[in-house]
C-alpha cells in the first residue's frame, strides 16, 4: 500500500474511534426526545456528572466536603486518610449508576410531571435550567478542580497494530505503522456493546416495549396500562448511565473537568445528521461526523490554516438542514388530513 | 348506597355525567350502565358526545359532574394508565396503535398489564421473566390465530391497510383481556366482508372470552344485529335507552335520528 493511502487509513480508523464518542452523546439525546419529547440540552452536563461522582467515589472524596468545611471551620476532603484509596472501582461505577437512576428519578418528579403537555421549547428551556443547576450542583459536591480518572482502562499506542501495519506499506519506505490509541479502541468495544444491550432489551423484554411503546404514541401507551412517568424514569436513567459511558471515555482521555460538558455541543450535529428520532442515525451520525471532521482536517486543513475541527461538524449540519432537514434516518414530517 | 363494594350484574355504571369544553357542553346529565357480559351499544349523530363518553370511561376526560363505578367501586383513581390496569382496554375511532411495531409486538405491548416480572430480571432475560414471555407469548398466538392474522405477524403495523390496523388494535385490546372492551366505531370504513369478519369477532369475544362489551357503531344493520341494549345520545343528552327493538320504535328516536338519512 502507498504511504497516501495508509495515512489516510489511519485518520479514518481515529476519527471513527472519536465518532463512536459522539454517537454515545447523541444516543442520550434520541433515547430521552423518543419517549418524551424532550430536547436534553442537560446531556452534557450529565457526562461531566456522572463522571465527577465516579471520581470522587473512586478516590473516596466526601461529597459537599468544601460546604461542609465553610459551615463548620473543618478540614475534611477524603473519608480516608490514605488518599490514593477511595473505593474499588467497580464498585464506584455501580455506586455513580444508582445517583444516576436517582437523579432521574428526582428530575422526573421535579421537573418533568410538572410540564406534562408543556410546549417543547418550554421543556427545552426546563432542561437548560437542569443544565446549569447540574453543572453548579456537580462542582458543590466534588469541587471544580480538574481531576483525572484512571479505571485501569489501558492506553497509548497499540505497538501490536503499529507492527502489523507497518508491513502492509511497500518493502523500501520508511513507515513506523500505523497510531491508534488502546483506550480508543476499549471505548470502542464498550460502546457498541452498550448499544447491542439496549437493542435486546428494547426488543425482547416488556420494559423495553414499553420504551418503544411510548415513544411511537403517547395515548395508545396509556390505555393499554403504560405509566408515562415510570417510563420518563427509566428513560433518564438509562440516558444517564449511557451520560456515564461517555463521561468515563473522555474523563479517561483528557481528565474531568467543564469541557467534558461541551461535547454535548459536538452531538448536536451528529442529531441533525441521524435524525432526533433514530437510534441508528445517532451512531451513523456520530462516525459520520467523526471520519468526516478527520479526513477534511487531514486533506483541507492545510490549506486553511488548520483547526477546522472546531467547525466543520457544523458546517456539515448546516448543509443537511439545506438539503435533508429530516436526517438520514429521520421521518419525514407529513400531516395526515 | 353504602360504602359496601357494590356487586351486582353491572359492570359499569355512568352516573349524572356532565361534560364541557369551555363554554361548550358536550354531555349534560347522562346516566347508564353496561351489565355484565353484553354488548352495549352507543349510537347517535356525529358529535353527539360518543366517543367524549368512551373518554370518560378509560379516564382521557374528566368530567366536571357526575360518577363512574366500575366492578362495584366508584371511580376513585382517575389515570388512563391505572384505569387500563382495572381492567378496561379500549379501541379508537381513528386508530391509535403503535405504528413503527410488528403486530406481535403490539399485542404483546397490549399485554402489559399481566405481566409483573421486574425490569432487573428482564435486563437478564432469565428465570421469572423468560418463563413470563413464553407464557404471555402462547396467549397472544392465540389472539392471533383467533383473529387470523397470522400473515402478518412481523409487519409493521403502520405498513398494514386500514381494515387490517383495525383488526391489529382490536386484537392488542383483547390481548389485555379486560373486563369491559370499549370500541370506538371498529368498522368504519370498512368493505361488507371486512365487517361481517368483524361482526363475528365481537360476537365470538363476548361469547367465548365473556368480555363485557361497549360498542360505537353508525351501522344500524350491526347495532341491530350485535347488541343485547342501546342507548341513544343526541347533541349531549340521552334520548333512548333499551334493546333494539325498543329503540327502534322509540318515536324520539326516530325524529331525531333514524328519520334522517345517515351517513
Ligand atoms: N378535547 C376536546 N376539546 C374540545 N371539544 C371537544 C373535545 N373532544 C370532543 N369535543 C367536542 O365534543 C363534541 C362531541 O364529540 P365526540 O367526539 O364525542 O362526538 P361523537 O359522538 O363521537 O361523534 P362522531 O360520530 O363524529 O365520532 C364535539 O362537538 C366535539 O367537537
Ligand atoms: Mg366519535
Amino acid at each position: 500500500m502507498s504511504l497516501e493511502l495508509l495515512n489516510t487509513l489511519e485518520v479514518i480508523l481515529n476519527g471513527l474511534m472519536t465518532g463512536v464518542m459522539y454517537s454515545l452523546v447523541a444516543l442520550g439525546f434520541v433515547l430521552i426526545f423518543k419517549a418524551s419529547g424532550v430536547f436534553n440540552y442537560a446531556q452534557g452536563v450529565m457526562c461531566l456528572f456522572a463522571a465527577l461522582t465516579l471520581v470522587g467515589f473512586q478516590t473516596g472524596q466526601i461529597p459537599f466536603a468544601h460546604l461542609i468545611n465553610v459551615i463548620f471551620g473543618t478540614e475534611y476532603h477524603h473519608w480516608s486518610s490514605d488518599i490514593t484509596g477511595g473505593m474499588n472501582s467497580f464498585l464506584a461505577i455501580v455506586l455513580t449508576v444508582i445517583v444516576m437512576i436517582g437523579f432521574a428519578y428526582i428530575v422526573e418528579r421535579f421537573l418533568l410531571r410538572h410540564l406534562v403537555n408543556q410546549a417543547p421549547i418550554i421543556l427545552f428551556m426546563a432542561t437548560i435550567g437542569l443544565a446549569f443547576f447540574m453543572e453548579g450542583f456537580g462542582d458543590l459536591m466534588w469541587g471544580a478542580n480538574i481531576k483525572p480518572l484512571d479505571l485501569g482502562i489501558p492506553s497509548g499506542g497499540s505497538f501490536w497494530w503499529e507492527e502489523v501495519t507497518r508491513t502492509w506499506a511497500t518493502a523500501d519506505s520508511k513507515y513506523i505503522g500505523m497510531y491508534i490509541d488502546v483506550l480508543d479502541v476499549w471505548a470502542a468495544v464498550i460502546a457498541v456493546l452498550l448499544v447491542i444491550v439496549l437493542t435486546l432489551f428494547s426488543q425482547f423484554t416488556k420494559t423495553g416495549r414499553a420504551l418503544r411503546a411510548v415513544a411511537d404514541d403517547h395515548q395508545a401507551a396509556l390505555t393499554v396500562g403504560i405509566s408515562l412517568r415510570t417510563i420518563w424514569v427509566i428513560v433518564w436513567s438509562i440516558a444517564g448511565i449511557v451520560a456515564l459511558v461517555a463521561g468515563i471515555m473522555w474523563g479517561s482521555k483528557s481528565g474531568v473537568q467543564f469541557s467534558l460538558s461541551l461535547i454535548a455541543l459536538k452531538a448536536l450535529p451528529v442529531l441533525i445528521l441521524g435524525g432526533f428520532t433514530s437510534i441508528p442515525g445517532a451512531i451513523v451520525g456520530g462516525l459520520i461526523i467523526g471520519v468526516g471532521e478527520k479526513l477534511f482536517e487531514f486533506w483541507i486543513g492545510p490549506m486553511v490554516g488548520g483547526a477546522t475541527e472546531n467547525w466543520f461538524a457544523y458546517v456539515l449540519a448546516l448543509f443537511f438542514l439545506m438539503f435533508r432537514p429530516q436526517g438520514l434516518y429521520g421521518e419525514k414530517i407529513i400531516e395526515r388530513v | 348506597m353504602g360504602h359496601q363494594p357494590n356487586i351486582n350484574d353491572m359492570l359499569l355504571e355512568v352516573k349524572n355525567i356532565s361534560l364541557s369544553f369551555g363554554g361548550v357542553k358536550v354531555l349534560s346529565d347522562i346516566s347508564f350502565d353496561i351489565k355484565r357480559n353484553e354488548i352495549r351499544a352507543i349510537i347517535g349523530p356525529n358529535g353527539a358526545g360518543k366517543s367524549s363518553m368512551l373518554n370518560i370511561i378509560n379516564g382521557f376526560y374528566h368530567p366536571q359532574q357526575g360518577e363512574i363505578w366500575f366492578n362495584g367501586h366508584k371511580r376513585v383513581s382517575e389515570k388512563p394508565f391505572k384505569i387500563a390496569r382495572q381492567g378496561i382496554a379500549r379501541t379508537f375511532q381513528n386508530i391509535a396503535l403503535f405504528k413503527g411495531m410488528s403486530t406481535l409486538d403490539n399485542l404483546m405491548t397490549g399485554r402489559i398489564t399481566k405481566m409483573n416480572t421486574n425490569i432487573f430480571w428482564q435486563a437478564l432475560w432469565k428465570g421469572p421473566a423468560e418463563r413470563e414471555e413464553i407464557q404471555h407469548r402462547e396467549r397472544v398466538e392465540q389472539i392471533i390465530d383467533f383473529l387470523k392474522i397470522q400473515s402478518i405477524r412481523k409487519t409493521p403495523v403502520g405498513r398494514l391497510p386500514y381494515g387490517m390496523q383495525k383488526r391489529v388494535e382490536l386484537g392488542r385490546a383483547l390481548a389485555a383481556e379486560a373486563k369491559l372492551l370499549l370500541l370506538d366505531e371498529p368498522m368504519a370504513g370498512m368493505n361488507l366482508e371486512e365487517k361481517q369478519d368483524m361482526c363475528r369477532f365481537i360476537l365470538d369475544v363476548n361469547d367465548e372470552f365473556d368480555t363485557t362489551i361497549a360498542l360505537i357503531e353508525h351501522d344500524m344493520g350491526v347495532v341491530m344485529d350485535l347488541s343485547d341494549r342501546v342507548v341513544v345520545l343526541d347533541y349531549g343528552r340521552k334520548l333512548a335507552d333499551g334493546t333494539p327493538d325498543e329503540v327502534r320504535n322509540n318515536q324520539t328516536v326516530i325524529d331525531a335520528y333514524l328519520g334522517v338519512v345517515h351517513d
